[in-house]
């Protein structure tokens, strides 16, 4: 254990160039390819905006922003599960001619969706501006729940990526899960409204609810943050990372042959 | 960290490696085959040892050459001195920084440029930027690519690409490096030059461990070398030595007589894992007597045995003069003229359900006494089928009893024929 962590704090430059590749690749026609990455959550914002206040009479004031902001968090999970899921398969003929810490392929996905998630982040303070919003001090609290959600990503794409060796069809299953899971998280709604008696059950068993309600809280309500709440979230996080390290070091043993 | 300084601590040190690979003919890859799987079990898993007990050690500074025909063993070799693979039993020691090419270029981005390309490969193999930063005008230089190191790599030739590939490799300062049959490629201008690199290495006390199919080129460049065959070391010793006798194996024209594959089959020839009790069981054997020989003098057993050890069953015989050959033999087109099938068939298999190891072994019975000349084992599993019986044997049996003359019994059996 120690010797591994040594070897991955050697092979840290790793991490960084496997994001600068992925970025580079993905916006490769310059800043057009940025704006391009952009342009997928603002289209998604005028679709439920539509839908939700048009359609359903949804009453949320400034529904834009509000679903502006899970999005975007959405989004870098939807994406770091997709793919991590798959790192270890999409690099098999790398894996069978180098050898370097296998567990970086899976979270370097998650680091290089954090950079993009980042980089979108501005988006949200265009919004609110344009929207009239106010901005509180604890905004400065984002931060922090970027990095419960960036553990917790960890610890799932670590399981994700491990299981996929043995179970190539977990791709459909994860494809499925995510969808459900996407309705099942407060993004376009508000629990509290919506459904007052799963509240504590939504925030107990789905830790993107808890993350995206956090998020509602600094940046839309810009109300304070209970720290507990996301203590919770994040010791969660930090066990899904303790069982996928733990499953991916028996995994990336058998990868020379079972890729 | 001291004892590496001393000069006869080996580089590279394989104690009585084994590598084994499972393969499986249904290979359960999915949720779908493992819920499948839940209900009928598991078909046979064929294993192949890809290295066998290999013990070798390679000198500190030291140029070593493996050779040995395709499939003898040596890129398993390699990929568990590069960590890429673990042995099955054994140890490996790798006693220093090491830096593969297994092929060149292998990690390479086609959309990246030469110049993050390098980094990237860098990287790859735990070196900071820093570090990279420091060896890139050489390697550029190198590769003669000063032109074009922004151009994303897809554009480059095979040429510039192994030039790169190269040029990252000799520039990396390893303590070992690991060379597989990369100088092929490139033309003779890119080979002298990729020698003299490796050559200026090797004066800086680079232990290098080199594959190559080229006998001249490991005579010439190495100083000791090691002959693999079938997973097994054949010899090691003084590169020339080594040469010839890896020369004198490619040539040799006289093939063993030998078995080649043991395997259960349906009744239409086709390869089967599980035997259904009560059924069949057809074993086919495929033997390999080289130049058109006759199978005369040749005994063949077959044993089966069963997970517990127990000896269920053995039956040998004579092998006919004229044993007819194969078929569709085998994959392997190098097989076919001297590939000879024969096949035992178990009537109405007697076991309800078991896995039985089949084992075929060859004899030689010109010899005095029964010498054993080659043995091949396969698994295979007898599934109950339909069969509702009890135990491990399914035996011809019914059940019998005599109708005792009784007004109620009479009674009864009328009423049983009423029923019917």
């Amino acid at each position: 254990m120690v010797s591994q962590t040594a070897e991955i704090i050697r092979y840290r430059s790793l991490i960084g160039n496997l994001v600068a590749k992925d970025l580079k690749v993905r916006y490769k026609s310059s800043m057009l390819g940025f704006f391009w990455s952009l342009l997928n959550p603002l289209l998604m914002m005028m679709v439920f905006t539509f839908v939700f206040t048009k359609l359903l009479g949804e009453t949320i004031p400034h529904f834009p922003v509000f679903v502006l902001i899970g999005l975007l968090s959405w989004n870098w999970t939807s994406t770091s599960i997709a793919a991590g899921t798959t790192s270890l398969v999409d690099n098999a003929s790398l894996i069978n001619k180098v050898y370097f810490p296998r567990i970086l392929l899976p979270i370097s996905v998650v680091a290089s969706n954090m950079a993009n998630y980042i980089l979108a982040l501005p988006v949200i303070l265009v919004a609110m501006l344009v929207a009239g919003m106010d901005f509180t001090p604890w905004i400065l609290y984002v931060p922090v729940i970027i990095l419960v959600q960036m553990t917790f990503l960890i610890g799932a794409v670590l399981i994700l990526s491990a299981v996929h060796i043995y179970f190539r069809d977990t791709t459909v299953l994860v494809e499925v899960g995510l969808l459900a899971w996407f309705f099942m998280t407060p993004i376009f709604y508000s629990v509290e409204d919506v459904a007052p008696n799963y509240v504590s059950l939504m925030y107990r068993v789905n830790p993107m609810a808890s993350i995206i309600a956090e998020l509602h809280t600094v940046l839309y309500y810009g109300g304070v943050p209970d720290p507990f709440f996301m203590a919770r979230t994040f010791v969660t996080a930090l066990a899904m990372v303790v069982v996928g390290y733990l499953l991916f070091n028996r995994v990336s043993r058998q990868l020379g042959e079972r890729l | 960290m001291a004892v590496l300084n001393q000069p006869d601590y080996p580089a590279i040190e394989f104690r009585d490696v084994s590598r084994r690979f499972v393969l499986h003919h249904e290979r359960r890859a999915s949720f779908q085959d493992w819920f499948v799987g839940l209900v009928r079990p598991r078909g046979a898993a064929e294993e192949f040892w890809a290295l066998r007990d290999v013990t070798f050690a390679v000198r500190r500074g030291e140029t070593f050459g493996l050779v040995g025909r395709n499939g003898a063993g040596k890129s398993t070799l390699l990929k568990l001195v590069t960590r890429i693979l673990e042995p099955s039993s054994g140890s490996v020691r790798v006693n220093g920084r090491s830096y593969a090419m297994l092929e060149l270029g292998a990690g390479f981005h086609p959309e990246l440029s030469g110049r993050d390309n390098v980094f990237l490969n860098g990287s790859l193999y735990g070196f900071s930027r820093k570090e990279m930063a420091r060896r890139f005008d050489q390697i550029v230089k190198f590769a003669e690519l000063e032109r074009f190191i922004d151009t994303p790599v897809k554009h480059y030739s095979s040429g510039m690409y192994a030039r790169l590939g190269f040029g990252i490799a000799v520039h990396m300062e390893p303590e070992i490096l690991v060379i597989d049959e990369v100088l092929a490629v490139g033309d003779q201008n890119f080979q002298q030059k990729c020698y003299r690199a490796l050559d200026e290495l090797k004066a800086g006390g680079t232990t290098i461990l080199f594959v190559s199919h080229d006998a001249n080129a490991v005579r010439a460049f190495c100083d000791r070398a090691a002959l693999l065959s079938a997973g097994q070391l054949l010899d090691v010793g003084p590169a020339e030595d080594i040469v010839d006798h890896y020369q004198r194996l490619l040539h040799e024209t006289e093939p063993r007589v030998s078995l080649l594959r043991v395997r259960p089959v349906d009744r239409l020839g086709f390869p089967c894992d599980e035997v259904l009790s009560g059924e069949d069981l057809r074993v086919e054997v495929l033997l390999r007597i080289p130049n058109g020989g006759g199978a005369a003098g040749l005994g063949l057993q077959l044993d089966l045995i069963d997970d517990a050890g127990i000896h269920l069953f053995g039956a040998s015989v004579d092998l006919p003069s004229d044993l007819p050959y194969a078929r569709q033999a085998s994959q392997r087109a190098s097989d076919l003229p001297d590939t000879r099938v024969a096949e035992l068939v178990i009537r109405a298999l007697p076991l309800t359900t078991a896995s039985v190891r089949l084992v075929a072994t060859l004899l030689d019975l010109q010899r005095d006494g029964r010498e054993v000349m080659d043995r091949r084992e396969t698994q295979a599993r007898v599934v109950p089928g339909d069969y509702t019986g009890r135990g491990l044997l399914r035996l011809d049996h019914h059940w019998s009893w005599e109708t005792t003359p009784s007004p109620d019994a009479a009674n009864l059996t009328a009423g049983q024929v009423g029923r019917h």
